[in-house]
């Protein structure tokens, strides 16, 4: 999921750099106090899943939940997911540095789009409901992102459709795989410790 | 607490199957006699396709050549000059790998085959250049594994990395309450 320097036009990479710059931006003003743990939690479990595995055919594609970022921390994804790909590109060398920018913007955007597509189904009053709408963001958000990687990849010259459906369709496990993940979250969340969700519905009362 | 726990329990869970290996695309390229030859694949050990295009530059980036890679991602390329070479292979979906050969390295530079004369053997020049070129493919096929070995071992994801890592991401965390705290402070 992560490009590589190298992969993109100039661009393409300043473009995304700025919209990451944005995000990041927005995202700190977002990130209260309370919010700061949960941020910190999901983003090394960023940095860590990567490192775990599906094969698929000849190659292989990893976990990524970002979705499940997206919808605990909502704008302060974009922070977190950053630190994380920084990470990530430093000690594994997954990505680069110089598509950082395309990179968080690719995983992150998506996170965010899912919390606000999903905020509502994820208060809802029953958890079992509240873990449906978790699983849809959890693989929504992993559509997402592959359809921007192949934006990116198109907008450098790549055919679009052709890197679309590639990407898609390697991903497609880990969409299965990552709905999973985010419903058993969510549900979890949702018995143990509903205030994690809380948080978000006092933020969306005074947005 | 409880969810704090059981974020921990997960990041344990990962780290435990973590000895996966990364999902980034590896390139090699080595002498091997008068030719290039080097590997594109995978680093979780799955080589690329056959027939990925893998296309030859030099260090101002002009375009010296192209060559694709067999069955076994391996790919041949014979040099014209005695450059800095330049290999990319992409491979989709925003997977590119580069590999630089450097002039040094080229085949001919090192001497190997070509310029150095082996000690005169009585069996005359031709006998000598023989045995020459003999013992070079046997030692390139003996050290062919350690090549293979090293070359995954620089892509190798220790506990070490991930505990890094993680180190990083709390001391963040850290000063992000600090900062928030502060904020605090001077509001209140």
């Amino acid at each position: 999921m992560h490009i590589v320097d190298g992969a993109l036009s100039a661009p393409v990479l300043v473009g995304g750099a700025v919209l990451a710059a944005a995000g990041i931006g927005l995202g700190l003003r977002r990130l209260t106090i309370e919010k700061i743990p949960a941020a910190g939690i999901l983003s090394a479990t960023f940095f860590v899943a990567s490192l775990i595995h599906v094969p698929v055919g000849p190659s292989s594609v990893h976990l990524i939940v970002n979705g499940l970022a997206g919808l605990v921390l909502g704008w302060a994804a974009f922070p977190a997911l950053f630190v994380g790909l920084l990470l990530q590109a430093v000690f594994f060398g997954f990505g680069g540095l110089l598509v950082l920018g395309v990179n968080t913007v690719a995983i992150a955007l998506p996170a965010v789009l899912v919390h606000y597509a999903c905020r509502r189904g994820i208060a809802a009053e029953s958890p079992h409901g509240a873990a449906i709408w978790g699983a849809v963001g959890g693989g929504a958000a992993i559509a997402l992102t592959a359809g921007a990687v192949a934006l990116a990849l198109a907008l450098s010259g790549a055919e679009f459709v052709p890197a679309a459906q590639l990407v898609l369709f390697a991903h497609l496990p880990v969409m299965a795989v990552e709905a999973l993940l985010s419903g058993a979250a969510v549900l979890l969340a949702r018995r143990v410790k509903p205030e994690l969700f809380g948080l978000m519905q006092a933020e969306a009362g005074h947005a | 607490m409880r969810d704090a726990l059981a974020a921990v329990a997960l990041l344990l869970a990962c780290v435990a199957a973590g000895p996966a290996q990364a999902h980034k695309v590896v390139a090699s390229a080595y002498a091997e006699g008068a030719l290039i030859e080097g590997e594109v694949g995978f680093s979780s050990g799955d080589m690329a396709p056959a027939g990925t295009l893998v296309e030859v530059f030099d260090p101002a980036g002009a375009r010296l050549g192209e060559t694709r890679t067999d069955s076994d991602g391996i790919f041949r390329f014979t040099p014209t000059q005695a450059v800095t070479h330049v290999f990319r292979a992409d491979l989709g979906a925003g997977h590119v790998a580069e590999t630089i050969l450097a002039a040094a390295d080229m085949p001919g530079a090192t001497g190997a085959p070509a310029e150095s004369p082996a000690p005169a053997a009585p069996a005359g020049a031709a006998g000598a250049a023989d045995i020459h070129a003999l013992v070079a493919a046997a030692v390139r096929d003996e050290i062919k594994p350690l090549r293979r070995e090293i070359a995954a071992y620089k892509e190798k994801n220790d506990l070490q990395a991930v505990l890094g890592g993680i180190g990083y991401i709390i001391g963040l965390v850290g000063l992000g309450y600090y900062l928030a705290a502060r904020r605090k402070l001077r509001q209140g």
